[in-house]
């Protein structure tokens, strides 16, 4: 690969490949934005309304700091835990995370030691826990934890099933906005390879930078605001959206009597 | 067939004389929990438990715990086992596991092998390192309340249970506790448990449908916890724990039973196995 240049002409195709996927990598960055989050905040809500819990939270690996970091979560007491983050390997949270397997445990603060230290961060300390983990096909991406059912005192087998059908869904939101992340590191791969090893790092940056760039200016376009108008209606509540769909029936409705009018006025 | 040599090596056993060495155990229809392990305690059985740690000083454990090992990455990725001189639990779920076995079997020795460090990044290599090590350290049982989803250490896992099988250890492993292959739990080689929701210690069911092939005692399960704690749990990882301390007070009682040797007794003596009549 190094003692060939690479052809000018497949170069330029390759820069076309590289461009359509940057596009549709900018498109569903911005379909996606916050809707993995929105999806992740549904998920701790649902827990919460279908458990009677006292809180629900979902806490994520990031791996570039090594933390579980609590994204989102649900229920009057459960506020305070989003932000903050624990090591991979503590408490029951990180237990969960690195074994794949699920837990329930009543009495939590019958140990002194149980993260009582994190859980008073979070001003609020449960008495039972149901904890899964969040699986997709690598492994383990987080964990959904649901705190102290109202009217009852543990939680079940039952309920670590349930808990794990929602966190089922949560990885699967969790996936898809990833999708975006690894095709950045897809193209950027494409034109390594395709550069060869001539090209300095720094040149590949620099044009995957202008590919991007270009992409992500504030682009008058119609494609952008298209995009921007999916983007927000894929955001709407379950009630604004069929507002919206029955508004669209109405519009097209309209449109196409409107063009079949005008087509009979064409056609004598 | 007068010629041994002409036999294929694998038919040695089974050959002239040599028949005569493969003593065996009595038929499985006079098979009940006293013939199993009635005055067995473990002694002399050594358990494993793969998990995050054991207390040495939980009184659950009862002074049994006679090593303890971690496993973790060396600075080029490869994973290391040296001695835990501090036996730290880092969770409680080790000691968990380790207090339900030395209630049923407190004649058995335990070792702790902690898989679980800061490092998450290595869990499949380190989980099998663990498993590994154990295997080599001549544990008659290992507990495994823990399993990995990578479809990468399948065929790690796998060599792994089968090596452990011809070693005469015997593996059993909480199945995950919602459907979805993991490792090494849905191995044939293994004896994979599930919670029952009996809400008693002494039931244990076999489920002639596997890959799951007993239920045993998982629901609100009072358990030994870090810190000298106890609370009350529920997972197939307190479920295991039962099976694995059946298994040592059989292994004990019959140091001559193989693992699916001990795994058909403890088919023959589960709750919906017993003898008609």
């Amino acid at each position: 690969m190094s003692d060939e240049r690479p052809d000018p002409g497949e170069l330029q195709r390759v820069l076309e490949a590289a461009r359509a996927v940057a596009l549709r990598t900018e498109a569903a960055r911005r379909l996606e934005l916050g809707a993995g989050e929105a999806v992740l905040r549904s998920v701790v809500d649902a827990a919460v309304s279908l458990f009677d819990a006292e809180a629900a939270s979902i806490a994520l690996y990031d791996s570039s700091v090594d933390r579980l970091v609590f994204l989102v979560a649900a229920g009057d007491q459960g506020q305070g835990v989003v932000g903050l983050s624990i090591g991979p390997d503590q408490g029951l949270v990180g237990y969960v995370f690195q074994t794949g397997q699920p837990l329930a445990l009543s009495d939590v603060q019958r140990d002194p030691r149980f993260g009582r230290a994190f859980a008073e961060q979070t001003a609020y300390v449960p008495r039972s826990i149901v904890a899964v983990p969040l699986l997709d096909e690598q492994g383990t991406v987080g964990v959904l934890e649901v705190l102290d059912k109202r009217d009852s005192s543990a939680f079940t087998l039952r309920d670590i099933e349930l808990a794990s059908v929602f966190a089922r869904q949560a990885a699967v939101a969790i996936r898809a906005s990833r999708v975006e992340r690894e095709s950045v590191v897809l193209l950027e791969a494409v034109l390594r390879a395709t550069l060869g090893d001539e090209a300095a790092p720094a040149s590949i940056d620099a044009l995957l930078a202008d590919l991007t760039d270009d992409l992500s200016r504030d682009d008058p376009g119609a494609l952008w605001t298209l995009v921007e108008q999916v983007a927000r209606v894929r955001r709407a509540d379950p009630a604004q959206l069929s507002l919206v769909t029955d508004l669209i029936a109405v519009l097209a409705d309209h449109a196409e009597r409107s063009r079949s009018g005008r087509r009979g006025r064409r056609a004598p | 067939m007068t010629d041994e040599a002409l036999l294929p090596a694998w038919s040695e056993p089974f050959a002239g004389e040599r028949r005569d060495r493969l003593s065996h155990l009595p038929p499985f229809g006079r098979l009940d929990r006293e013939w199993a392990w009635g005055g067995s305690d473990g002694t002399g059985v050594t358990v494993a438990i793969i998990d995050s740690g054991i207390e040495r000083d939980h009184p659950d454990v009862g002074g049994r715990l006679v090593r303890s090992v971690v496993v973790e990455l060396d600075e080029d990725g490869e994973p290391v086992v040296r001695d835990d001189v501090e036996a730290r639990d880092v969770v409680g779920h080790g000691t968990a596991c380790a207090g339900i076995i030395h209630g049923l079997a407190p004649g058995a020795d335990l070792l702790s092998v902690r898989v679980l460090g800061p490092d998450n990044r290595g869990k499949g290599a380190v989980f099998a390192a663990g498993l590994s090590w154990a295997i080599e350290a001549g544990a008659g049982v290992v507990n495994l309340s823990l399993s990995s989803k990578s479809e990468a250490m399948f065929g790690a896992f796998h060599e792994l249970a089968d090596r452990a099988y011809f070693a005469n250890t015997l593996l059993v492993s909480a199945a995950n506790n919602y459907p979805g292959a993991s490792y090494p739990s849905l191995f044939a080689a293994v004896v994979s448990v599930a919670a029952h929701d009996a809400a008693d210690p002494a039931v244990y069911l076999y489920n002639p449908d596997p890959p799951v092939e007993f239920g045993a005692h998982g629901v609100d399960v009072e358990v030994a916890w870090r810190g000298g704690a106890r609370m009350v749990a529920t997972g197939n990882s307190f479920a295991a724990p039962h099976i694995a301390g059946y298994a040592a007070l059989i292994r004990s009682k019959h140091p001559e039973a193989s693992p699916f040797e001990v795994k058909a007794i403890l088919a023959a003596t589960a709750d919906n196995a017993r003898p008609r009549g």
